[in-house]
């Protein structure tokens, strides 16, 4: 095994974007090896780094398996899919981009349920006339479980989505939902609200160093040098 | 249905295996025919109910925390299936396939592998698959009578596979019902108190804010709504939403109603001008929750404590102490029993008796058994009303590590019965 540090990188997307421009503000040269649709790629003047592009959503599970020693990706993605965050990452540096709030948001129109209080409140009335608990939409399954138990709200389903989270609510498929959001203006343009106290996470893109990869001297030395570069503008 | 809560692994007794060996195997074949004859010679019909059951049903009964224990999948055709996480709700619906409305009589017995995700990693008191014997009644009019031969059931069963030394820890949601209902505090509070039973921390938090602010929510409100809401007239006010939804441009989304939500509206703004809950009747209540004591002498503490606030609990003391003599009646050391206020928060589909049974060597966080009564599990998987119902199982992997080896296995069948 070589003993190079493995960095994942984002592959696609606005954050992949918003990575390339962080590395230039922190005079880091992202080169992609071989051909230019490949999947690695190398810092330049850094020989011990090779990088890996990942989608987003895979370098968490890059980070949490030890396939990647260091990776750029949002604190949502990390929490929703570690379940033992502390334990098996370490957060680095926060990056300054990829802001997004992942929140509980309910049909604006519920003008009697502001908090998670007044959520569970309603379960029980709302079974009653439907027949059913009400459906909470998200892609984030773990993150709304854990914060729907801290709150002590149990009486609940949870429908998986994976896209146009907040267009459920009106569609019927769901009754409210827990995504991610920036401005805001997606969740009012469906009709929706965010709970007072229905903010899970303030996310943004982290340098998150894995605990449960493999470390050397080396690689250790080339993650100081990434986290100095990354965090110092 | 046992459904021991997460604590717990801090016990241990042997590490946890992939594959059981074939003498453990038959160690647990044996405890089960044990098992099953007592079950099959007290009335019960044995039956399998499916391993692979549709995932909606119990997810609407157990919720979403079960839900990420259990092993839920999809198969080729999109339909959504989970591996059982216990035998009651698949009894419940083998039950209702056979009578329409799951009313008539029926008395169940199962010995089956249920399938339970261990989110710290499995070990042997909390392995991932594991064998429950148990058995179910459904429709009995006669409670108590119900009830007592439930536990002594069980008690026959364990003590026919071998098992020496336990003790009974028993519970009744029913005591905790009448005291709320005795306890002088505007109706709508009680169900709400009764939600949060099993959530100790939020129960608190409520009785709290009971107890001081219970009109804090209404503040929250603008004040062009608040002033159309009228408690008297749910109808004006209804109108008085919509006005204030059409002015604000607030578009309807969603199934709930206008009249659903005025109705909780209105709820708040009644608690706005209640009285707050006498900081007495709360303390009451509180102090119930902490009662641990002997089966025995519980009716008297209680008694003690409703006196103090001049509420009549009388009514559920009787059933509680009959259920008691049935026990006794039925060959039970009652004198072993010890009863638990607060015994049943972390189950929240019983409904009444709840009991189970400890051993000395795994402790009170690994019960060996354990069970109670569930009249509206019934109507949660699909009958049209609740069900009389109770029921209880055997962990039997735990089972097997409480008895004594010379005991256990060794022993032949019907033996020690």
């Amino acid at each position: 095994m070589s003993d190079k540090l493995v960095f994942a990188v984002p592959s696609k997307g606005r954050l992949m974007d918003q990575a390339s421009e962080a590395f230039a503000r922190a005079g880091l040269k992202l080169q992609k090896t071989g051909n230019d649709r490949g999947y690695r790629g190398e810092l330049a003047g850094m020989d011990a780094v090779e990088v890996a592009f990942v989608s987003s959503s895979e370098i968490a599970w890059y980070l949490k398996t030890g396939r990647a020693h260091v990776g750029i990706t949002g604190e949502d993605l990390i929490r929703e899919q570690m379940s033992d965050a502390g334990e098996r990452v370490e957060f680095i540096a926060k990056l300054g981009f990829g802001h997004a709030d992942v929140v509980v948001a309910v049909p604006d129109c519920w003008l009697d349920v502001r908090t998670m209080a007044d959520l569970d409140e309603i379960a029980g009335p709302f079974r009653r006339n439907h027949g059913r608990w009400y459906r909470v939409a998200t892609k984030y399954m773990n993150l709304t479980r854990r914060f729907f138990a801290d709150k002590g709200v149990t009486d609940y389903r949870i429908v998986e989505s994976l896209g146009a989270t907040e267009g459920t609510p009106a569609a019927g498929t769901a009754d409210l939902i827990v995504d991610i959001t920036s401005t805001g203006a997606t969740l009012k343009a469906n009709g929706l609200r965010i709970l007072d106290d229905g903010v899970i996470l303030k996310s943004e893109a982290n340098l998150v160093a894995s605990n449960v990869a493999e470390w050397s001297g080396a690689t250790r030395a080339a993650k100081n040098a990434i986290a100095k570069a990354l965090a110092g503008n | 249905m046992t459904l021991s809560p997460h604590a717990g692994r801090g016990d241990s007794f042997e590490t946890h295996m992939a594959a059981e060996t074939a003498r453990k195997f038959e160690a647990l074949e044996t405890q089960a025919g044990r098992i099953m004859s007592v079950f099959t010679a007290a009335g019960y019909e044995a039956v399998s109910p499916a391993v692979i059951q549709p995932a909606g049903v119990f997810l609407d009964v157990v919720g979403e925390t079960l839900r990420a224990r259990t092993y839920v999948f999809t198969d080729p055709d999109g339909d959504e299936l989970c591996l059982r996480p216990d035998l009651t709700v698949p009894t419940c619906r083998l039950h209702l396939e056979r009578a329409a409305n799951g009313n008539a009589p029926g008395r169940y017995c199962y010995n089956g592998t249920a399938f339970r995700f261990q989110p710290v990693g499995a070990t042997s008191a909390h392995p991932r698959e594991f064998r429950q014997a148990g058995i179910e009644n459904f429709g009995s009019k006669e409670r108590e009578a119900a009830e007592a031969e439930t536990v002594a059931t069980i008690v026959a069963a364990v003590t026919a596979a071998g098992l020496r030394s336990f003790k009974l820890r028993i519970g009744d949601l029913g005591l905790f019902r009448a005291l709320l209902d005795a306890a002088d505090m505007p109706a709508r509070w009680r169900p709400r108190l009764s939600h949060h039973f099993w959530r100790p921390e939020a129960f608190r938090d409520e009785l709290k804010r009971l107890t001081t602010t219970p009109g804090h929510a209404v503040k929250g409100l603008p004040v062009a709504l608040a002033s159309g809401l009228t408690v008297t007239s749910p109808e004006k006010s209804e109108q008085a939403l919509l006005a204030y939804l059409t002015a604000e441009g607030i578009e309807p989304v969603g199934v709930r109603s206008l009249s659903e939500v005025t109705e909780s509206l209105l709820a708040k703004v009644a608690d706005a001008s209640s009285a707050p809950l006498p900081a007495k009747t709360a303390a009451i209540i509180e102090r119930y929750l902490a009662i641990t004591a002997p089966a025995r002498d519980a009716p008297r503490l209680l008694k003690d404590l409703a006196r103090q606030d001049g509420v009549d609990v009388s009514a559920a003391l009787e059933v509680y102490n009959r259920r008691l003599q049935l026990m006794s009646n039925a060959g039970i050391d009652i004198t072993n029993i010890e009863f638990s206020a607060e015994f049943g928060r972390t189950l929240e589909y019983y409904t009444g008796f709840v009991f189970e049974l400890v051993t000395p060597e795994l402790g009170p966080l690994s019960p060996v058994a354990g069970g109670g009564r569930y009249d509206s599990l019934m109507r949660a998987v699909g009958a049209k009303d609740d069900v009389p119902a109770v029921g209880a199982a055997i962990h039997t992997e735990r089972l097997l590590a409480a008895i004594p080896a010379e005991l256990g296995s060794a022993q032949t069948i019907g033996g020690a019965s």
